[in-house]
């Protein structure tokens, strides 16, 4: 039993970490710049079909199509902010009705392209570590260390640097920080070339486990939400431990309750810190 | 006794905003309350209101305790309160704001009834609503402005809106948080004419102010108030030459 | 006026359009334009972003469906019933969300997170729904025809009225309800919920009220789809119906009762006007969506409001 219930919250926590990078984006963007992108989940799925069309395809080898993918899924982010999401600013129904437009544009489009048949990659990283009677398969750790890896140096980064400050007096107070030099469309679009970046490696790192299909963006995004909101949104390192303790809750839950409502787990969990303390885990009052 | 504050006390992680105030309010008084700011005016009359709870003591009224009890049900019971900073509904014409506040009027007169109006088979009742509603527009000025929007009107309009809303609750008591504040010298004098005449008809007022002069010619009593402790209490012209009163506005050294 | 004009030529319309095609967009347009009425009251009017409406749409459709295979009720009482569903439901659900004095944001996630709860309940009790197979719809709903008697509802006029009929009786109960003291205490709240309180606004009792009343007459919706495309399956409950909703209430003009009515046939009516691959017509949609949202942010309805409000000396 205990074997089982590991393995769940190993396995939990790597799936965890996919929702955390999505979440963390969520957060980026919604604390800095307002602004909420409920179609990140679809720079997610171009940062997959991207990695798919130049390993599997292009005949790149995969660590080398990771890069260029998330730059594709950063630019389609950056076309996206010019486009529309920067004038919902702080404004929840409109920038959820753009990204309602955004989700249909990119599933469609992506449907026309690659249709619905699901699409696998070749094995990048075969073969599994062994830890006592578990056997964890290599590539998923490696997807986890990168994802933990790159969380930590986008906190690090923001919490320690000049930039970091600056997005932060920005999100308090636009006009004051554009007064005390801060380039603001720059820092905007800057969070915003960022987010959709780290969902599209999200998406390269899915796309080595996982099959791809147009619709994935929608599921990812809910679950990075829902990841968002439990570590508190604002809280950087909140989007990993609530991507993470969200993952786990749905491996663990489903191994004493029916596997048909794992998403429901997350759910409950959700809707009780949101009514007892809605700043999640993480976040500030 | 109408309205009486025993012991009230409030405290903000820290900061002691009123401290063990009592006094009472009789039907058909006017009393005012005065202090230099920061004195904790304001946070009384919240208290009285029921948007603050206490840290302690009670508030009573007609013998019952109401500090805290939610803010609709204490002017469901007939204590309406007005902002410093004057709420409206900004979208709303001027007309629609003090429709929205007969709420309480409306269901005073249908009572479980209510469902009648909203079938449109409460005509006579919804008329003489809105015959109401304009004869409140009416007593406070605001008739020209009638169709305009809450949120076009000047500071002092939207101040007597305020009033005039408050006013559609039908309350018996009635507690204004600085009414003349950024009112000009007409306005003040109308103000005056509006607070006579709501009196003349039975409310009893209440009401916070800086305006010593305006406070002087309305009150029937004043209640100082400094540092969140009660100072002085009684006629008007009796607190505003008490020594503790002049020291707390002006500082020691004009007593 | 344009109201009267416009049901005038709604009810007229079968009369000079003989297109079984464009009867059947308007049938779907008149369903959909009960929910999204409906959601507008939670929303444009009471200002509750709610994400509940696909529970309500699905259960109901379930619910009425099987009142009349396993208890033999007629149709349109059956959809009492799933009414008093709706009404419980959101009574529950409301009376959490509503207690814990959610802001905007969270509100729509916790509905959304029950509503998603329920679909799950709807897509896994398989010996009730029948899981993702869903549930066909055999018989039609009948109604009394003066001279004919009790016959029952078959071919695209016939359902055309039928639910134009429903709609018409939906916006007036609703602008009755929004055009007395309930829907000012709904204003109210969409305004200013600190101000409603200190008038005597109990802000709790009306938001429930407005979230009870919207499910309920959304839920009539249910029934109605679920008999017109003769089949039932738990994408009923889908987020993407929120979606849907949302979208027909923006870009018709919130606030407004023929805002969603407009935005419902747009949104349903183009992409079958447009003779397109399903994926380019998903495209236009989503196109259509973003640009009302950056050009006309107040709907069709609400920007044409405007318009002449300016032009009037």
């Amino acid at each position: 039993m205990t074997q089982l219930v590991l393995g769940q919250v190993l396995n939990g926590a790597i799936v965890g970490a996919m929702y955390g990078i999505i979440a963390l984006g969520i957060t980026l963007t919604f604390g800095i710049t307002g602004i909420v992108n409920f179609a990140l989940g679809e720079f997610m799925m171009v940062g997959a079909y991207a990695t798919y069309a130049l390993a599997e395809r292009g005949g790149v080898p995969y660590p080398a199509a990771v890069v260029p993918a998330c730059l594709i899924a950063a630019a389609a982010g950056y076309l996206s902010n010019k486009a529309f999401f920067r004038f919902t600013r702080n404004n929840l129904v409109n920038g959820l009705l753009v990204s309602i437009g955004l989700i249909s544009l990119f599933e469609s489009a992506s449907m026309l392209v690659w249709t619905a048949t699901p699409l696998e990659m070749h094995h990048v990283l075969p073969g599994s570590l062994r830890v006592g009677d578990l056997g964890l398969p290599k590539m998923k750790l490696v997807v986890f260390g990168v994802i933990v890896a790159v969380i930590l140096a986008t906190y690090l980064g923001l919490a320690r640097t000049w930039l970091g400050r600056a997005a932060f007096a920005y999100a308090q107070n636009p006009e004051a920080a554009m007064l005390m030099g801060v380039h603001t469309p720059r820092l905007e679009t800057a969070v915003m070339l960022y987010s959709t970046g780290l969902a599209g490696l999200g998406g390269a790192l899915y796309a080595s486990l996982y099959s791809l299909e147009p619709a994935m963006g929608g599921v990812y995004v809910l679950k990075g939400m829902e990841a968002a909101i439990l570590g508190g949104i604002g809280s950087l390192m909140g989007s990993l431990w609530g991507g993470v303790i969200l993952g786990i809750i749905e491996g663990v839950g489903s191994i004493f309750l029916p596997t048909a409502f794992r998403d429901a787990y997350g759910l409950t969990v959700l809707v009780a810190i949101l009514l007892f303390r809605p700043a999640g885990l993480f976040g500030e009052e | 006794m109408f309205l009486e504050a025993r012991d009230l006390t409030k405290r903000f992680s820290g900061l002691v905003a009123v401290s063990h105030v009592s006094f009472s309010i009789d039907q058909g008084e006017i009393v005012g309350i005065i202090g230099p700011n920061g004195s904790g005016k304001t946070t009384l009359l919240n208290l009285m209101a029921g948007l603050l709870p206490p840290t302690a003591g009670l508030v009573v009224w007609k013998g019952r305790a109401i500090q805290r009890l939610r803010p609709d049900v204490i002017a469901a019971q007939g204590v309406v309160k007005t902002f410093q900073n004057p709420q409206v509904f900004a979208e709303l014409s001027v007309f629609q704001n003090v429709q929205v506040a007969s709420h309480l009027a409306l269901k005073r007169r249908l009572g479980s009834w209510r469902g009648l109006e909203v079938l449109g088979a409460a005509r006579p009742a919804e008329r003489r609503l809105r015959e109401r509603v304009s004869e409140v527009l009416t007593l406070c000025d605001l008739t020209p402005a009638t169709n305009q929007l809450a949120g076009s009107l000047s500071y002092g309009e939207e101040k007597m809106l305020g009033i005039a809303m408050a006013l559609m609750c039908e309350p018996e008591l009635l507690l204004l948080d600085e009414p003349a504040s950024g009112l000009g010298r007409e306005e003040v004098r109308n103000l005056e004419r509006v607070l006579d005449k709501v009196h003349a008809a039975g409310t009893t007022l209440c009401l916070v102010d800086h305006k010593i002069g305006f406070l002087r010619g309305l009150a029937d009593r004043v209640i100082a108030l400094n540092h969140g402790e009660k100072i002085a209490e009684g006629g008007p012209e009796q607190v505003l030459n008490e020594p503790a009163v002049i020291e707390a506005y002006l500082g020691r050294g004009h007593a | 006026m344009g109201q009267a004009l416009l049901w005038g030529a709604l009810y007229a319309l079968p009369l000079f359009v003989r297109s079984d095609f464009l009867l059947t967009i308007f049938t779907f347009t008149f369903i959909y334009g009960i929910l999204a009425v409906t959601f507008d009251v939670i929303f444009g009017f009471t200002g509750q972003l709610s994400m509940f409406h696909p529970a309500v749409f699905g259960v109901s459709a379930y619910t009425t469906h099987l009142l009349v295979t396993l208890a033999g009720l007629p149709f349109w009482a059956a959809t009492l019933p799933s009414a008093a569903a709706a009404v419980m439901l959101s009574v529950v659900v409301g009376s959490i969300c509503f207690k814990f004095r959610l802001k905007t944001f969270y509100f729509a996630v916790v509905t959304l997170a029950f509503a998603e709860m329920i679909r799950l309940i709807v897509l896994n009790w398989n010996s009730v729904t029948n899981g993702t197979l869903g549930l066909v719809v055999a018989g039609k709903p009948t109604i009394y025809w003066p001279g004919h008697g009790v016959v029952p509802i078959k071919g695209p006029v016939a359902w055309y009225y039928v639910t134009l009929v429903c709609l018409s009786i939906t916006v007036l109960l609703c602008a009755r309800a929004l055009r007395s003291w309930m829907g000012r205490a709904f204003a109210a709240i969409r305004l200013n919920e600190d101000l409603a309180r200190t008038l005597g606004i109990n802000v709790f009792r009306y938001k429930l009220l407005s979230f009870a009343v919207g499910n309920a007459l959304a839920s009539f919706a249910g029934g109605l789809y679920g008999y017109y495309t003769g089949y039932i399956d738990p994408g009923y409950l889908s987020i993407n119906q929120s979606m849907e909703v949302l979208a027909m209430v923006l870009l018709g003009g919130q606030g407004t009762l023929t805002g969603p009515i407009v935005g419902s046939l747009v949104l349903t009516g183009l992409p079958h006007a447009i003779d397109l691959r399903a994926e380019v017509r998903s495209i236009l949609y989503g196109g259509i969506l973003i640009f009302t949202i950056l050009v006309m942010p107040r709907g069709i309805v609400g920007t044409l409001g405007a318009w002449r409000a300016r032009r009037v000396p």
